[in-house]
């Protein structure tokens, strides 16, 4: 169900509370007059009307039953849906900043060893220049590579803003839920608004992954080349 | 020849520049966003690579914007960014794109793409 619908039926569900709390209120303001004023007569004429007035109450609070149900079965498949892929984002988060760190390291260890080959190749009495300059280059190499990994950050970043959307969306959502219990709200009216602090949405893309960056770049070069063929 | 790298992360900027001092380009100018680098482009400006995903002016209304002006009509630019489905790349295109890496590239990617739009840098 999308969050517009969830939306909607939240609507709902409030418009159907307060028609009961109406409802009620009306209920007790004809009993308290029947009790304070009304003479016997009149005051059996209001309870005849009592049954038909719990009634319609019944039917009103049926209705809110069903619509708070449909509330439920909303909310749960969309926050379930969302914080499941929100939970993958974060574990691909974990998983990039690993394979990262791994990459890095690995590449350290290379150019330590590199640098221990260039200590050997000048400890000798005839230093072999030529190698020396090819272990150079390598290295060079491998410090560019361990620059490389730090693409990851940009990426992740990324991953965290669109997941701290999701968790911003989600709170507003429950704001919105506890409102409906709570028609003054005066303590969720004091707290700073979720959408406040919500990341930019301009500056992330939900989808941003380190995976499959070969087969996707190889998608854009078939779009980009079979359109400028096309063109020509 | 100059560039002009656009990206609001640090990182990724430091990334493309150093990539490219590596290839030979030393000439490198930087911007955090679109509206910056639309302030930054002038003549003699050559090629531009660019992100999409940035604060205040995106990368495809950035290079909207810079086709509009005469002196950024004809400017190579080189998308860089994470997204990569079909829609995007198309409206990446649409835009006035000449190019596209998707993140993360490597260093043998960006160097081809390079390669393939330096004549239109140099006309």
């Amino acid at each position: 169900m999308s969050s517009h619908r969830t939306q909607e039926v939240l609507y709902e569900t409030e418009a159907a509370l307060r028609l009961v709390d109406h409802g009620l209120d009306g209920l007790r303001d004809d009993t308290a007059e029947s009790d304070a004023v009304a003479p016997l007569s009149v005051m059996s004429g209001g309870l005849s009307e009592l049954p038909a007035i719990l009634e319609r109450a019944n039917a009103q609070i049926l209705s809110v039953l069903t619509r708070l149900r449909e509330s439920r079965a909303a909310i749960e498949s969309t926050a379930l849906e969302k914080l499941a892929s929100t939970h993958e984002k974060i574990r691909e988060v974990s998983s990039a900043t690993e394979d990262a760190a791994i990459n890095i390291m690995d590449a350290c260890d290379r150019a330590t060893q590199m640098v221990d080959e260039l200590d050997t190749i000048d400890a000798t009495p005839e230093p072999d220049r030529a190698r020396a300059g090819e272990v150079r280059s390598t290295l060079r190499d491998e410090l560019f590579l361990m620059m490389g990994a730090l693409q990851f950050q940009d990426i992740t970043s990324q991953q965290l803003a669109h997941a701290s959307a999701v968790l911003i969306e989600m709170e507003t959502r429950l704001i919105d839920i506890a409102k409906l219990f709570d028609g003054k709200g005066d303590f969720l009216e004091q707290l700073p608004k979720p959408e406040d602090s919500a990341p930019d949405s301009k500056t992330y893309d939900p989808n941003a992954t380190v995976r499959d960056s070969e087969s996707r770049q190889a998608l854009a070069d078939e779009i980009f080349t079979s359109i400028r063929v096309s063109a020509a | 020849m100059k560039f002009l790298v656009v990206d609001d992360s640090a990182t990724m900027r430091r990334i493309v520049v150093n990539s490219l001092q590596r290839i030979g380009f030393t000439d490198t100018v930087e911007a955090g966003d679109g509206q910056e680098a639309l302030a930054r482009f002038d003549a003699s400006i050559s090629f531009v690579i660019t992100d999409w995903n940035m604060p205040n002016m995106s990368g495809t209304d950035f290079t909207r914007a810079l086709r509009a002006r005469p002196d950024g009509a004809n400017v190579p630019v080189l998308m860089v960014t994470a997204r990569s489905v079909k829609e995007d790349i198309l409206t990446a295109m649409e835009a006035g794109v000449n190019n596209y890496i998707v993140k993360p590239f490597t260093p043998q990617v960006l160097k081809e793409k390079i390669d393939a739009l330096l004549p239109a840098a140099a006309a």
